[in-house]
């Protein structure tokens, strides 16, 4: 058993586009080994939370911060601990799966034998068949499994994920739910923005909803069952 | 970490069928412009050798002749093509190749390759200059230009950054990669080129001929890195692909197709030269206004031959011990030449005014200076075309001294008919020229390598302080 710590956490986090707010005041605690979901709508601040931890933009106030590492002061430092997988995973397409991995592995300080790159690849789900080829002939479910693999291979702490499931079927979409229980029981925390109410209650501890850049539920998920879950959902959205 | 992006750039640009396809093309037209540059030395250089020969052979083994009659039926001087202009065509095309040398006239240098071609000549010729100064840099353009834009429109730049590389070390590494892309382009090459350098040498090892290559080679690369360098940086700065390569496509025609043509129309503008017709015409009116061997009416020549009596203490010029014939050509020659060179160099400063300006104008735009400074270690600048000039000169006044020597002390006073025997003037030593060292060629460029130093500190200087500021943000 993990230690309940605080591995990542959003403090008054907000983020201003001009007069617009795209995150308001967020304050969030996740814990080792956690996976939480975040629903909303397109532009609700999903994914300006993910840049903000990520660091790739300024936050207009309060801190977000990985393992104590506030990432508007250390933007480089923070990702030693996380890893990232977008919507679309986008990997080298003149590389092959495996020479991508090898990248993405040595610019997080990791060097592997082509044996660890091809096991860290099959253990995430790719077939070895695939591990040589070029990334430019991989579906976007291999793709995300290569991403998996380089956040293994990162021994990130903290996995950020963006919309991962979107556009994959539902075989590929239940085996990367399965990836990530492997990885939370592991020890990883996990924080995803979604728009699947589905994947969200399968996998998570807990799911946020967002609206118009602002946290505004947080619920167990164990407490609903999906319809619950999505009645819930559609009814903030239509207050 | 940088290693890495460095080899996966490698890799990348390798496994690109725009890289191969380019870059064939590329090195095929470098060896090709080798290969015909070293034929046209080859044709051209034995050409002149053979023609300055003949020139020579005619003078030594010309009839039985008065002096003063040798000087009219002059010589020839045959500018040598220098090893390197193989490399780089510079203004040799344009400018004369052989001086016609006689008494009391300074002749233009004629035949330039120019006038004995078709007009296709003047579009310009496939040199290997004219590859890596315009053609590298459009190589590079397309290699680079979506370097960084390209990871932004594809979402890479996110994964690598979220790697927790900096931008600046992302930069560095994209450098590196691809200076490590052009040099498998460049070093083949500039092998084969030191191979031709060499061989035309006779395989033996010539410190002038060395040192003028390695600067010749070492001074592209700095300006490769400059097209490298500041292609990731407008890539860096941009958005958008097709935004970087209409940006860099700008530059480029700017800096090597119209900057030049506009600051040569402006130097003409600025520094007007005279026309050849206005010069001759200044040097003969200044010549007839001095003394003139020509012109017995010259107050000054009468002058001069009243002092020669005095000097001589004789009541007639054929009292005197020397035929005063001879003297007065000579005195008329020095006078003549003199002003002659007067306007010469005025003429050249004002050339090199005008060229001052393209000078100047490489910290402004890279390609001047390498333009300068290629052309001059290749020895086809003006500096090296007036340097064969002067030495042309300096042997046909000296030549027509000595046969104005010969009429003084072998001819006697009024006599016409005298003929010397043809060993005499066979003894004069033929022209011979070698081209400026490469210490002065070099001095001679000093400003355009200082531009080009400078545009290599400043790009780099630009790239890191442009990746400082963007931190990891995007």
């Amino acid at each position: 058993m993990y230690l309940m710590k605080t591995i990542l956490e959003a403090e008054g986090l907000s983020k201003m586009y001009g007069e617009k707010t795209a995150l308001d005041a967020l304050n969030l605690k996740l814990s080792t080994g956690e996976i939480f979901s975040l629903l909303g709508p397109n532009g609700a601040g999903k994914s300006t939370t993910i840049n903000l931890f990520l660091g790739f933009i300024q936050p207009s106030a309060g801190a977000a911060r990985i393992n104590g590492i506030d990432a508007s002061k250390d933007p480089v430092g923070i990702k030693q601990h996380l890893a990232y997988i977008p919507e679309q995973v986008m990997l080298y397409q003149n590389l092959s799966g495996r020479e991508n991995l090898a990248l993405l592995s040595a610019l997080a300080g990791y060097e592997y034998s082509q044996a660890e790159l091809d096991q860290f690849l099959v253990n995430a789900g790719l077939q070895s068949d695939a591990i040589h080829k070029r990334v430019g002939s991989y579906s976007k479910g291999m793709r995300q499994k290569v991403g998996i693999a380089a956040a293994v291979a990162k021994n990130a702490k903290v996995l950020l994920l963006d919309e991962p499931t979107s556009g994959l079927d539902p075989k590929a979409s239940n085996e990367f739910s399965e990836l990530l229980l492997r990885l939370s029981q592991a020890g990883t925390t996990i924080f995803m923005a979604t728009h699947d109410i589905f994947r969200a209650r399968e996998v998570s501890q807990r799911i946020g909803i967002m609206k118009a850049g602002s946290l505004i539920d947080q619920i167990e998920a164990g407490n609903l069952n999906a319809g619950e879950l999505e009645q819930l959902y559609l009814d903030y959205m239509k207050s | 970490m940088i290693r890495n992006i460095t080899q996966k750039e490698r890799i990348s640009s390798i496994r690109d069928k725009r890289f191969i396809i380019l870059g064939s093309i590329i090195l095929i037209l470098l060896l090709t412009s080798a290969a015909t540059g070293i034929i046209n030395y080859r044709v051209l250089a034995a050409e002149r050798k053979l023609a300055q020969s003949t020139a020579t052979e005619n003078f030594n083994n010309q009839p039985d002749r008065h002096p003063h009659r040798v000087a009219h039926y002059g010589s020839y001087a045959f500018r040598p093509k220098s090893v390197l202009s193989f490399l780089d065509f510079g203004l040799d095309s344009y400018t004369g190749t052989m001086v016609y040398l006689e008494a009391h006239q300074q002749n233009s240098a004629n035949f330039s390759q120019v006038q004995q071609s078709g007009a296709m000549i003047r579009f310009g010729e496939m040199t290997i200059a004219f590859v890596m100064q315009w053609l590298i840099p459009l190589l590079i353009i397309f290699l680079c230009f979506n370097t960084f834009t390209l990871e932004h429109e594809e979402g890479t730049l996110k994964v690598l950054l979220s790697q927790g590389v900096s931008m600046k070390a992302i930069a560095k590494a994209k450098l590196l990669g691809y200076i490590h892309v052009i040099s498998m382009i460049i070093f083949p090459a500039f092998f084969f080129v030191f191979l031709f350098v060499l061989s035309m040498n006779n395989f033996l090892l010539d410190g002038d001929l060395l040192l003028r290559t390695a600067v010749f080679m070492l001074t592209y690369l700095l300006y490769f890195f400059i097209f490298i360098t500041g292609s990731i940086l407008i890539s860096a700065v941009n958005k958008h692909s097709r935004t970087a390569l209409v940006t860099l496509l700008g530059i480029w025609i700017f800096s090597i197709v119209l900057m030049p043509k506009a600051l040569s129309n402006l130097g003409s503008s600025f520094y007007e030269e005279p026309s050849k017709a206005a010069m001759d015409a200044s040097v003969h009116e200044e010549s007839k206004n001095g003394i003139d061997g020509h012109d017995p009416l010259d107050k000054r020549l009468a002058q001069f031959k009243q002092g020669l009596l005095e000097k001589y203490q004789v009541d007639s010029l054929s009292q005197l011990p020397v035929n005063v014939d001879g003297l007065i050509m000579a005195l008329g020659e020095e006078s003549s030449s003199q002003i002659y060179q007067e306007h010469f160099d005025e003429l050249v400063a004002i050339y090199e005014d005008q060229n001052r300006l393209s000078v100047w104008a490489g910290f402004i735009n890279p390609y001047l200076a390498i333009r300068n400074i290629s052309m001059s270690m290749a020895g086809t600048d003006f500096f090296h075309y007036v340097d064969f000039l002067n030495a042309a000169e300096k042997y046909r006044y000296a030549l027509t001294q000595h046969l104005n020597n010969l009429q003084a002390t072998k001819v006697a006073h009024k006599d016409k008919t005298t003929r010397l025997s043809a060993d005499i003037y066979a003894t004069y030593p033929p022209f011979y020229y070698k081209g400026p060292a490469f210490t002065k060629a070099l001095a001679n460029v000093a400003v355009s390598i200082v531009a080009l130093a400078f545009w290599t500190a400043l790009i780099y200087g630009l790239i890191i302080l442009t990746m400082n500021k963007k931190k990891n943000l995007i």
